[in-house]
């Protein structure tokens, strides 16, 4: 048994009491920030009602009487940033297998960092470029009266959310105990047969992980959808209309609405909702992750 | 091993007064706010994003003319000019200029009453007026066809009724009209709304566009593009946007003074308190033939002094 020194035992307590204070005031700091947009929002939720809100389809906030429906956006967020994670899945997925597998080490040398300087370009420079090249590409090559649309910002935003894909899925990949590796090597099964057969079936729940951060990511994104998806209040029907993310309605109309008006507080509204809805995704991931862990090994 | 726990529980507690200083913000704000307004080094302009380049350039000139305080009056201080101007929409500086975020906000909006009550111990200053065009691209063969649109028609043309060019006119191109607004309850669209739609909604399949300078660059890139365009971007880009008449009134110069051109708004400096001696002079400068002239040659019209 060891002697344990009092004096080291008070400093361990007090360092024990800094650290949890340190963890408790950063999570109430979230806390104290969805108590805060729930309060300003709180007349929406009360007048309006959470479903004539959520579903309602016309979006007059300065009209008289005012209307708030924020369906339009609710399918515009959903049309935009699942249609970014069908574009990117697939790419991002090889990439990942391509990186893990089968890239020689120079290649991967070169691809790795290259990837990731992708996620450290300003999404503003992404947007920038979609709306300079993307939709004058879209209006000039269908004949369209505008390019803006949906189907652009799911573009900009695949290749935005592409590097974090792939990085999360390479590290999944790898994660794979080696044993797995070796028995299959030693079956003499093909490089092909080890990486889709084997090891992505068991990396299969990070992988999956991976999709929803980015989806998450993709949902929140402001200034690259706000430049390509046109900013319409109609309710989409396809991915190639026009529509009005909600990050992007914030940032259009809070600029210019009056403190205290109720249309302020229908915009707190929409930035509630759409906290929720990332966090709903961030615990989906959680939940994904916990399994992985029980899960993989018992195999 | 011992000197780098001891770093990290410094930095941990580092970390944690500084969330409890931001808690305890709210209850100093009173005190700091004071000794700011004693101190304060530096002028902050905020609001609309039609004025703040003209603001910007006022600054920039005012700046590089003067350089110290003491050059622009003797009895101040030596210390540089400093001036920072930033956008984010009239409902933003007139908000920010309310609490006390900018010295001044600037808005370009015809104020209504409730809000002009908020600076009855402050100041809004006029420096001139900003018309909206109804632009279209210099490529749209509207500019030669239909030079004149009544309001009726631009009231079918924004609420959607009208989708095509050939609706408006025979002989124009069966091709979608392409409907370009700023954001509902903005400066501009109280403007647009309050002189031409009244009330009417702006179409849902309009496209909102985040500023004005963007908006002008979709009416220069999209042929089918019809929007409102502030008039000193028309006119600084005299070849690309073209203005169109509305109910036969051209928009130049003389009918806008003369009132008869009516789709305008007034671009306005708000202070929430009475200037102090250097708000004061930069206030002076802009309302100057110097200030003015910049005010004109952005395109936009002066007030007359």
């Amino acid at each position: 048994m060891q002697k344990v020194n009092p004096r080291l035992e008070i400093r361990e307590k007090v360092i024990n009491i800094i650290f949890i204070s340190v963890a408790l005031l950063s999570s109430l700091l979230l806390l104290a920030m969805l108590l805060f947009i729930l309060r300003e929002s709180w007349p929406i939720w009360s007048q309006v009602g959470v479903m004539d809100f959520l579903s309602g389809t016309t979006w007059r906030p300065v009209s008289t009487p005012p209307q708030f429906g924020i369906a339009p956006m609710l399918l515009s967020t959903m049309w935009v940033a699942g249609g970014a994670l069908l574009i990117a899945a697939p790419l991002g997925f090889g990439c990942a297998i391509f990186l893990a597998e089968f890239a020689p080490a120079l290649v991967a040398a070169v691809l790795r960092p290259v990837l990731h300087m992708l996620t450290g370009i300003p999404s503003v420079v992404y947007g920038f470029l979609g709306a300079a090249v993307l939709i004058k590409f879209f209006e000039i090559r269908f004949d369209l009266a505008s390019g803006e649309s949906l189907f652009a910002a799911s573009l900009v935003l695949a290749i935005m959310i592409l590097p974090f894909i792939t990085a999360n899925s390479e590290v999944a990949l790898r994660s794979v105990g080696p044993e797995y590796r070796d028995a299959a090597m030693s079956l003499g099964v093909s490089r092909q047969y080890l990486a889709l057969r084997i090891l992505v079936p068991l990396a299969r729940k990070g992988m999956l992980g991976s999709l929803v951060l980015a989806f998450g990511r993709a949902m929140g994104e402001t200034m690259a959808v706000l430049m390509v998806a046109g900013n319409t209040l109609m309710l989409p029907f396809s991915w190639f209309n026009k529509g009005e993310p909600l990050p992007a309605l914030i940032a259009l109309e809070l600029g210019s609405s009056i403190p205290g008006t109720i249309h302020y507080q229908a915009l707190f509204a929409a930035g509630l909702v759409l906290i929720l809805m990332v966090i709903a995704v961030n615990l989906g991931v959680n939940l994904l992750l916990r399994r992985l862990r029980s899960g993989v090994k018992p195999f | 091993m011992r000197k780098r726990t001891w770093l990290s529980v410094l930095l941990a507690s580092v970390l944690a007064l500084c969330l409890l200083a931001g808690c305890a913000g709210t209850s100093n704000e009173q005190g700091t706010d004071k000794n700011a307004a004693t101190e304060k080094t530096s002028i902050k302009i905020g609001g609309s994003s039609t004025m703040a380049p003209i603001i910007a350039k006022c600054a920039d000139n005012f700046t590089e003319e003067f350089k110290t305080w003491n050059k622009v009056d003797p009895s101040l201080p030596e210390e540089p000019i400093e001036i920072f101007v930033s956008t984010g929409g009239s409902g933003f500086g007139l908000k920010s200029a309310v609490d006390g975020t900018f010295d001044f906000g600037m808005a370009t909006k015809g104020l209504k009453d409730e809000e002009k009550a908020q600076f009855t111990d402050g100041t809004i200053t006029q420096l001139g007026s900003d018309v909206l065009d109804i632009g279209v691209n210099a490529a749209n063969p509207v500019a030669r066809v239909k030079p004149n649109l009544t309001t009726e028609e631009l009231v079918a043309i924004f609420s959607g009724q009208i989708k095509t060019w050939k609706e408006l006119d025979p002989a124009l191109p069966d091709r979608s009209i392409v409907v370009a607004v700023r954001d509902l309850g903005g400066g501009a669209s109280e403007v647009f709304d309050k002189a031409v739609m009244k009330g009417t909604p702006i179409s849902s399949e309009a496209l909102q566009i985040p500023s004005m300078g963007a908006l002008a660059g979709k009416i220069m890139d999209n042929a089918d593009t019809i929007g409102y365009v502030s008039s000193g971007l028309v006119n600084q880009n005299p070849d690309k946007i073209i203005p169109l008449s509305v109910d036969g009134v051209v928009p130049t110069l003389e009918n806008i003074n003369s009132g008869a051109y009516k789709i305008g708004r007034p671009l306005l400096m708000l202070s929430k308190d009475k200037p102090d001696a250097k708000e004061q002079k930069f206030l002076d400068y802009l309302q100057s033939d110097k200030g003015l002239k910049v005010v004109e040659d952005m395109g936009y019209i002066p007030v007359s002094q």
